[in-house]
């Protein structure tokens, strides 16, 4: 390499220039790393973020003799844009060149009940002109999504009508919706909580019971209660349907909705920049704040927040004790040498284990050995339905402890080694026992180092779903682990994770393309929590890093 | 004077400790002694758990003796039992039955009206419709069903037999004893046959009966004609099968001959003659029974030798003959009995004191004895759990069959098996089938495949890019970006997996499905720009090369990259329509396409979810793990060997690779090792990004079932405690050590850096 350089000397051409080439090869590779991860958060926030941005709704003409993919005989398709794309099988002419224009428009076209499918394709060709209708309303439903329309009239409770051109027409509409989101709330009490709340008591009352006569005289008086529940949730429900918005879809069908299944409407077309900021964030509060609707496509993401922030609790909970109890007696009671050198070993291994192996194993031990067998000490009354011998969120939580417990360890024990020999040999000249030492001088040093893996360990627990697919999640739970029923507690329950939510709607979704929004949706929300979390575990570690700078290995 | 000070010296209770502290030092020693050791033999419990729940898997059959109840001495021709065990019953040559109860220890006669007075001089049993054939002296033949049923009663189980007989019906010559007869009954149609004994000669005879259903549902038989074998069979036919279905004969004859007949447009046809036996100096065959599903025949010879003929298509033929597939270890005994089971493919072999529970498709002997009495017939409860020997000393010996997992082993989960129908043995995962007598596989070989196939398509994508960063982050960057990019590759690694997974199979796979063309181009083209930009950069006077700063390359190479990649990504569709045009032999119309292209040009598959695809996605999960190790180990590398390196005046690559590389080289593999591990055990990525398919090809455009894939989508559907379950836990078991050994060879190694640079 260097025989080019002895040949003649010239001070622009060094030593020091060669593999110049093979330097820039590497500067390709950290380049394309970095690429890599900006472009796979590019793509999430790209995706994530214009979900909740309100999109404006168009009319795309359609070239005379384009058949039309929504209803036969319209001369043009209403929806927003979702994109354009290529299409997948590229057609050549006859001398093998492609034919010019290949793209296609997905539009989103809603009224999935009068359609069919939401999602409609055209191709880009074969549109004539777009245009911006400037009245038509965006009506999220109870059912079927969005539909996109023209009002027509509301068809008041008494019976009248109020057709959409008199004036008080949208103050009616408002205060109908408001009214009947009033009713479903209260109906959804009833049904979920105080019905619920029977069941449960029936249910306690049969395993219990026997079969006693007076315990079959409370199930009969509970059953009289449940009787009065549902006759009043039934009254609310005609009530909620009393009224009705007739409108009609853009291609020209007369539909009636009741208000009590409408969500909200928005005129997508005549909002202001600050209108739509405004709809965004209330778009952002009910992805956050409200139940998953529609096979988990429509609503919100509260009970996939709530269950991963309970079981992380729990996790952690349960991790920090048994971690730190263990690096202390590796790092300061056990005697050093080849077994617990192996043992450090081992542990450091355990952290490399694959997730699903823990999910086995939390599976065998934690579901059936010990949920198996509280269920025969403590439960049998309900057997063969299993309390504790199913997945629930307590084994999902030991489970996840198990898988960071090593995380923990390791990150202890770092933080413990690194804590200056001067200051433990200072405090135990001083006259303090091991205890006190390690009570008053070692831990409090080597706390922002725990504090780091517990970090890490929960961005792992919050991250992971393979082993938790066989420990406990759902796709959908009836209720949350933590509530306002006695005992307040539910440990035994089934629960719902951001991360399993991604899957199970990515992947196993029946309605795909509609799915899509909420899975780039949650993913951001999941990319979020995990990427601040672990930047805060890094930004702890640098800062005990300068600290303890002389005892960093 | 003063009062003197207090003698400090003498003051012992100054120096000691508070008794409190002492306390609270030795407690806290206890628990944490206590609760670490605890913790740590815990979290190595799993290694031990999932080890005893895989253990039954290896575990051969435990067969142990309950009790025997004597029985009456006479000749019986047959010997039945009920599904649970409970009632075994015989049938004696008058045709009665002998019931006899487990529980009570009594056997009880059941007389039934057969209809003749005749002797009953053969018996079989229809399996599938739990239904007693016999023949009798006279040439006609009856069936009885044993009528069982079962209650429970106080925690016990009452078994109650009422056998009730049909009409008896002629068969073949009149007037001539029946030696053998067996029935099929395929739910429309019913084929008996018969074989009688005509003096010197033994004549084989075929009754169908077509059944009619009359409006009122009840069911009418009618002859539908009868045939005479004799003349079809080469030699004397001695022995007869039908399978339940009842659209075939299997005649053995006394020279050791088996010959399938098949029932075809309404007449028999000799469709093979084999001989299971013929190398061995006595061909003939002592017994021989149908495997459960009627596709298998186990083949016994007088000497002992067992061999097991399975019917399946032979390559490259269209009709479905048997074949020879399993051999067994001679029993060591002249064969009186085979008695094969109704739950699964195993078979009982007895002769004289041997007897020997063996499993066809694993070719697996589950159990083996000598027993202390000679038996004569044997039979197996339906639920294969219990097992009554018919003992030549006049008792019916009941034993406990304790044997959860015979389908399982070695050999079924690693080696090649035969299963029945394929053409030949091959590693094959299917654990669940439309069927009722579909086998279950459940080979890990293409699991372990699938693995790997993952690992290295993963590994190739990613080992480059984390050497090369690592590389390019530990020795050549200017320090003041080392704070951001080191964080950002670890936040890359921080991703969880399901995020991953989730594009690789919404986005990237779509993206890439269409585009292969354009990969190819990125992925030649960007390190070949990279290096042509480096060469003429070096090229450059230093004048101009002043301007970037060393450790700077990558902030010009940003753009740069993006621009080549981009041309290059956009070049792809013209690079498809020269390089990867397919003809349609149909039409003649040429199709710029490499999703037909690949297919056309290699013969393998073309699927959207591949492993390309894993490949790529799994990088983003193993790039940073790699990276990080790779930049603290060249990091570590001592300075003084740098700067004497560049002391010498090598350059800066120079002394990259040939000091830092050299010297590290021990992390570096130890890197290696742990993104080995991490791929190895990668799920969800996997789980979504594939098509999870379990099949042993190479091919990167199609997918692979993994390991660790299969456990997710198969262990939440796993029965507790079944042959799947345990199998499911095998596999997690193959992924710990796989990637316990591996995790531990790079701790190792690492170990070993550390001791050699402190040397330095």
């Amino acid at each position: 390499m260097a025989a080019g350089a002895r040949d003649k000397l010239d001070l622009t051409r060094t030593h020091a220039a060669v593999g110049e080439p093979f330097v820039w090869l590497t500067a390709m590779g950290l380049s394309l790393g970095l690429l890599m991860v900006a472009g796979l958060l590019g793509i999430i926030v790209s995706n994530g973020v214009p979900v909740f941005w309100p999109d404006r709704v168009y009319d795309l003409h359609l070239k005379p003799g384009v058949k039309n993919p929504v209803a036969a005989g319209a001369d043009s398709i209403t929806g927003e844009i979702v994109q354009r794309r290529e299409k997948r099988i590229p057609v050549l002419g006859p001398d093998g060149a492609k034919i010019a224009d290949q793209t296609e428009v997905q539009v989103f076209v809603g009224n999935k009940d009068a359609y069919g499918s939401a999602f409609a394709f055209v191709n880009n060709a074969d549109v004539a002109s777009i245009t911006e209708p400037p009245g038509i309303y965006r009506l999220e439903r109870l059912e079927y999504g969005i539909a996109f329309g023209y009002p027509v009239s509301i068809t008041l409770p008494g019976g009248q009508s109020l057709p959409a051109g008199s004036p008080e027409f949208s103050k009616t509409l408002d205060r109908l919706a408001a009214e009947s989101e009033k009713q479903r709330l209260e109906i959804e009490e009833i049904e979920k909580h105080e019905i619920g709340r029977l069941n449960a008591r029936i249910k306690d009352l049969r395993a219990k019971g026997r079969g006693s006569a007076e315990s079959l005289a409370a199930i009969a008086a509970l059953d009289a209660e449940y009787q009065i529940l549902a006759a009043k949730a039934r009254e609310l429900r005609t009530a909620k349907a009393a009224s009705a918005l007739v409108y009609k879809t853009p291609t020209g069908v007369e539909r009636t909705l009741p208000i009590g299944d409408l969500v909200s409407y928005s005129l997508p077309n005549q909002l202001g920049f600050f209108e739509r900021a405004a709809l965004c964030a209330r778009n952002v509060w009910n992805f956050l704040a409200l139940d998953p609707r529609e096979a988990n496509t429509e609503g919100g993401i509260f009970p996939a927040i709530f269950g991963t922030f309970v079981m992380t609790l729990l996790m952690s909970i349960a991790v920090v004790p048994f971690g730190v109890v263990a690096a202390i007696y590796l790092r300061e009671y056990a005697r050093q040498g080849l077994a617990v050198r192996s043992v450090r070993i081992a542990v450091n291994n355990l952290a490399g284990v694959p997730s699903i192996v823990f999910g086995v194993f939390g599976l065998g031990f934690f579901v059936y050995f010990v949920g198996g067998s509280l269920d025969q000490l403590l439960f049998s009354d309900y057997l063969p339905t299993p309390t504790f011998g199913t997945g629930g969120i307590l084994w999902a939580s030991a489970t996840l402890a198990l898988m960071t417990v090593p995380v923990v360890i390791v990150a202890t024990e770092e933080a413990l080694a690194a804590v200056p020999r001067g200051m433990r040999e200072g405090s135990l000249s001083c006259g303090a026992s091991k205890w006190q030492t390690i009570q008053r001088i070692i831990l409090p040093a080597s706390i922002p180092g725990i504090l780091t893996g517990l970090i890490l360990a929960m961005a792992r627990g919050a991250g992971e779903v393979a082993p938790l697919m066989l420990v406990g999640v759902v796709k959908l739970a009836p209720s949350l682990p933590l509530d306002t029923e006695f005992p307040f507690v539910h440990l035994e329950r089934k629960f719902m994770h951001l991360g399993f939510h991604i899957y199970d709607l990515g992947f196993q979704s029946p309605d795909s393309e509609a799915a899509k929004p909420m899975v780039f949706a949650t993913t951001l929300l999941l990319i979020l929590l995990v990427v601040v979390l672990n930047l805060a575990a890094i930004l702890i570690r640098e800062k005990l890093r300068k600290k303890y700078a002389t005892g960093a290995f | 004077m003063p009062s003197p000070l207090p003698d400090h010296a003498t003051d012992q209770a100054r120096f000691q400790t508070s008794k409190r502290t002492l306390a609270v030092d030795r407690l806290m020693t206890v628990v944490i002694k206590f609760g670490g050791a605890l913790v740590i033999t815990s979290v190595l419990g799993i290694f031990l758990f999932i080890l005893l729940q895989i253990w039954p898997l290896f575990a051969p059959a435990s067969v142990e003796p309950l009790k025997s109840i004597p029985i009456p001495a006479a000749k019986y021709a047959l010997l039945g039992i009920d599904e649970w065990g409970g009632n075994p019953f015989l049938v004696k040559t008058d045709g009665s039955f002998l019931v006899v109860d487990y529980e009570s220890g009594a056997a009880t006669d059941k007389a039934i009206d057969l209809g003749t007075t005749a002797q009953v001089t053969a018996a079989s049993l229809n399996k599938r419709e739990q239904k007693v054939i016999l023949g009798t002296a006279d040439g006609h033949f009856i069936l009885v069903s044993p009528n069982q049923t079962s209650r429970e009663e106080g925690g016990r189980r009452i078994v109650e037999t009422n056998p009730k007989a049909e009409a008896p019906v002629a068969i073949g010559e009149p007037g001539r004893p029946v030696i053998d007869i067996a029935y099929g009954d395929s739910g429309t149609s019913k084929l008996v046959v018969a074989l009688q004994s005509c003096g010197e000669t033994n004549r084989l005879t075929a009754s169908l009966f077509k059944r009619k259903r009359s409006l009122m549902g009840k069911s009418r038989e009618e002859p539908a004609g009868s045939f005479d074998l004799t003349p079809l069979i080469p030699g004397r036919p001695e022995k007869i099968l039908v399978p339940a279905t009842g659209d075939s004969v299997i005649v053995l004859t006394g020279s050791g001959k088996a010959a399938y007949l098949v029932l075809e447009g309404g007449r028999f046809e000799v469709l093979q003659t084999f001989t299971p036996f013929e190398d061995l100096a006595n061909p003939h065959i002592n017994a021989a029974n149908f495997i459960f599903g009627d596709v298998s025949i186990a083949f016994a010879s007088d000497s002992g030798a067992n061999r097991i003929f399975s019917l399946f298509y032979p390559e490259g033929s269209d009709k479905r003959l048997f074949g020879f597939v399993h051999e067994f270890p001679d029993l060591g005994a002249s064969p009186v009995f085979l008695v094969s089971t109704l739950r699964n493919k195993a078979f009982l072999l007895g002769g004289g004191r041997e007897i020997s529970l063996r499993y066809s498709t694993t070719e697996s002997i589950r159990w083996q004895a000598a027993l202390p009495f000679t038996a004569e017939n044997a039979v197996i409860s339906g639920k294969y759990q219990r097992l009554a020997l018919l003992g030549s000393d006049h008792a019916l010996h009941f034993y406990n069959i304790d044997d959860p997992h015979p389908d399982s082993g070695w050999k079924a989960l690693f080696g090649k098996v035969w299963y029945e129908g394929a053409p030949g043995p091959k590693w094959e995962w299917q654990s669940t089938g439309g069927s009722d007598d579909f086998e279950p596989k459940y080979s890990l070989v293409p699991l372990i495949f699938g693995t790997l196939k993952g690992t290295l398509y993963a590994m190739l994508f990613a080992v480059p890019i984390a050497l090369l960063s690592a590389l390019y982050t530990s020795q050549f960057l200017d320090p003041r970006f080392r704070s951001v990019v080191k964080p950002t590759m670890e936040i890359m690694a921080s991703l969880p997996s399901v995020v991953l997974g989730f594009l690789a199979a919404i986005y990237i796979a779509p993206l890439i499905e269409r585009q292969v063309p354009s990969l190819l181009l990125v992925a030649a083209g960007v390190p070949l720009v990279a290096t042509a930009s480096g060469f003429l950069w070096s090229r450059l006077p230093i004048q101009i090369r002043k301007f970037i700063h060393p450790g700077w390359e990558w902030i010009v190479f940003l753009p740069l990259l993006l621009a080549s990649a981009a041309a290059l990504w956009s070049l792809g569709p013209a690079f498809e329509a020269v390089a990867f045009v397919v003809t349609d032999p149909a039409t003649g119309q040429k199709t710029a396409d490499f999703r037909a292209w690949w297919p056309a040009a290699t013969g393998s598959s073309f699927d959207q979810r591949n492993s390309l695809v894993v490949g790529f996605m799994m990088g983003f999960a193993v790039i940073p793990i790699i990276f990080t190790i790779t930049e603290d180990a060249l990091s570590n590398v001592p300075k003084p060997l740098v700067t004497a390196s560049m002391a010498c005046g090598a350059s800066r690559w120079q002394t990259a690779i040939r000091v830092v590389l050299p010297t590290a080289s021990a992390g570096i593999f130890s890197a290696l090792m742990i993104g080995l591990g991490r791929a190895v055990g990668e799920t969800m990525i996997v789980v979504m990004a594939t098509g999870n398919t379990p099949i042993m090809e190479w091919n990167i455009f199609s997918g692979m079932r993994t390991l660790s894939a299969n456990i997710a989508v198969e262990l939440p559907e796993a029965p507790h405690h079944g042959t799947l379950y345990r199998t499911l836990f095998l596999g997690a078991m193959v992924l710990f050590l796989l990637t316990f050994a591996i995790n531990t060879v790079a701790e190792v190694l690492r170990q070993h850096l550390r001791e050699k640079f402190k040397t330095i």
